[in-house]
């Protein structure tokens, strides 16, 4: 069996899959190119320091000119995870629930394969997904050196895997309620609710003070919610991240192997 | 039992409270055509789901070729080919990606009976399956079925959308499979394509198995119809009065009745109305069917 189901993953999401990342790869040539623009517009930081609540619920907090206050406004606390999750949380509610509905599931359950390594490969197909839009974005913030952006390359790189891995954490619980409940339309709903509580403890933190103890709580604290672009990420932001998406590949399988498919 | 291609003991399968089969137990034996028979909704594609370790049964066993259906579903799958009922493929894929991909997923070469198999049934390969017909999809969908020579080849509904011609192409394949050996469970409502292929028969209705048996053996014990022709209208009533008459239908001056027991009492009525013209055959399949499925709902009326 190999990684057939892989490829058959990736060829059936292909176009979307490209689509993503020649999107966001040029949403994210555009941001840095334009840089130099504003970088001296002083202007800018006066919106952060004026109503800084409203600002963080765009992700941005702080100075807008700085090159991490540049790129988490623009990319890494917005439009990069929203992206991301956009894909995750769509395949992970497309995956099982999505293809039992459509009844394409049981074509490749009826093969000699356990459902365990079924799920195995449909997450690795997550993460190939997920790495292709991380990796053109962390690339073309790299390319964002030429444009006065100098950044370490090894928190560019943290970060854009920190995003990744905050993918596949919301994909996989999405993908283990598509499994529990059969539906993909439940588990969208259930992904997408905690992927919004979580951007709104995780933005609203900083500025409002009784958020903030539920910070810890929120995935995109310990993604890219805690300065990990200015930073890097930490052993515990890293562990924290890899746990959530080993215990909900975990439950995945386990929904899965009791699921009753058409 | 376990040398049997199917055995359910007690199979049972409810969804929160609703029944989707109850109490199952067949058997099928190994080289035989089973045709397992219903109406929409009787029971069928759960069960199959059920032998397919598509679906954990809420109560009973069942095993395929001597593995339990849900704790060695992979043992199962690697042994059976399955068409399922409602064929979905995936759209953007034309037929020949699906059959090389699944020949890699079960690790075959696209041998050259592979090759035959897709030319004896005409399957277009070139085109992506949202531009196929339901019929050249199942024509697609016997050949992933059948393509890795199974043991046991399970089908729901496999003629839907076959054509007269293509349905005796795949009545001959399921022959030669069956001469080879090999098993086929084949579910159906079509009481015409069972009884053409099969050995034996299941009738199942609401979940519950009404009877098993050969075709044969249905057959021969199965009540003959006989139309008489009259030359005016005739009283249908008192038909009903003679023992072993089933039915009365009555059309001005035709009757049509069902029949099984000895026949002399019937004759004689019949010689004393004079009929012009009479007609007597065995019942096919089709209304030995419709017979268990009455009975049954005079059993459950309250």
């Amino acid at each position: 069996m190999r990684l057939e189901v892989v490829r058959l993953e990736l060829l059936a999401r292909r176009r979307s899959t490209l689509g993503y990342a020649v999107g966001m790869g040029l949403y994210t040539f555009v941001i840095v190119a334009l840089y130099p623009s504003f970088q001296h517009d002083t202007s800018l930081d006066k919106i952060t320091k004026s109503a800084p609540t409203l600002s963080a619920l765009f992700g941005a907090i702080g100075s807008l000119t700085s090159p991490t206050g540049w790129l988490n406004a623009n990319i890494y606390e917005n439009f990069f995870p929203l992206m991301m999750l956009l894909l995750a949380i769509g395949y992970g509610a497309s995956s099982i629930a999505g293809r039992d509905e459509e009844g394409t599931l049981a074509l490749l359950a009826t093969l000699p394969i356990a459902r365990a390594r079924l799920v195995a490969q449909k997450v690795l197909s997550l993460v190939v997904q997920g790495l292709a839009l991380a990796s053109i974005v962390a690339v073309m913030v790299i390319v964002g050196r030429s444009f006065h952006l100098a950044l370490p390359v090894g928190h560019v790189v943290e970060a854009s895997l920190a995003t990744l891995l905050l993918g596949l954490d919301l994909g996989l619980l999405t993908m283990a309620v598509g499994a529990r409940t059969g539906s993909r339309g439940t588990a969208l709903g259930v992904g997408s609710a905690i992927a919004a509580a979580s951007y709104l403890v995780s933005s609203l933190a900083p500025v409002v003070a009784w958020v903030r103890p539920a910070r810890f709580a929120s995935l995109f604290y310990w993604s890219i919610g805690n300065g990990q672009l200015s930073t890097g990420l930490t052993l515990t932001d890293a562990a924290v991240l890899v746990l959530v998406a080993l215990a909900a590949g975990v439950v995945s399988i386990r929904m899965f192997a009791h699921m009753d498919l058409h | 039992m376990l040398d049997s291609a199917i055995a359910t003991f007690g199979l049972t399968k409810f969804y929160g409270r609703n029944r989707g089969i109850e109490e199952l137990s067949i058997c099928v034996e190994r080289g035989e055509v089973f045709g397992f028979l219903g109406p929409n909704g009787a029971g069928k594609s759960t069960t199959i789901r059920a032998l397919m370790g598509l679906q954990r049964p809420t109560r009973g066993q069942a095993t395929v070729l001597g593995f339990d259906t849900w704790s060695e579903s992979v043992e199962v799958h690697r042994r059976v080919g399955y068409l399922p009922g409602e064929l979905i493929l995936f759209d953007r894929m034309t037929g020949r990606q699906h059959v090389e991909w699944f020949a890699r997923a079960r690790c075959l070469d696209v041998a050259s009976e592979l090759v035959g198999l897709v030319d004896r049934l005409e399957v277009v390969l070139d085109r992506p399956v949202s531009q196929l017909s339901k019929g050249n999809r199942q024509k697609l969908g016997i050949v992933l079925a059948t393509m890795h020579r199974p043991d046991l080849l399970v089908l729901d509904e496999p003629s839907a959308g076959l054509d007269p011609l293509m349905q005796q192409t795949f009545h001959e394949l399921l022959r030669e499979v069956a001469a080879e050996g090999r098993t086929v469970f084949l579910s159906s409502h079509e009481l015409d394509e069972v009884q053409r292929v099969a050995d034996r028969v299941a009738i199942v209705r609401d979940g519950r198995l009404v009877v098993t048996d050969s075709v044969d053996h249905l057959r021969a014990n199965a009540p003959q119809t006989i139309e008489l022709d009259f030359r005016g209208p005739v009283d249908p009533r008192q038909f009903e009065a003679i023992p072993g008459v089933q039915r009365v239908h009555s059309d001005d001056t035709r009757i049509t009745l069902e029949f099984s027991g000895a026949v002399a009492p019937l004759l004689r009525l019949v010689a004393e109305l004079d009929p012009v013209g009479l007609v007597a055959r065995k019942a096919d399949l089709d209304e030995l069917f419709l017979q268990y499925y009455r009975s049954q709902e005079s059993a459950n009326a309250p």
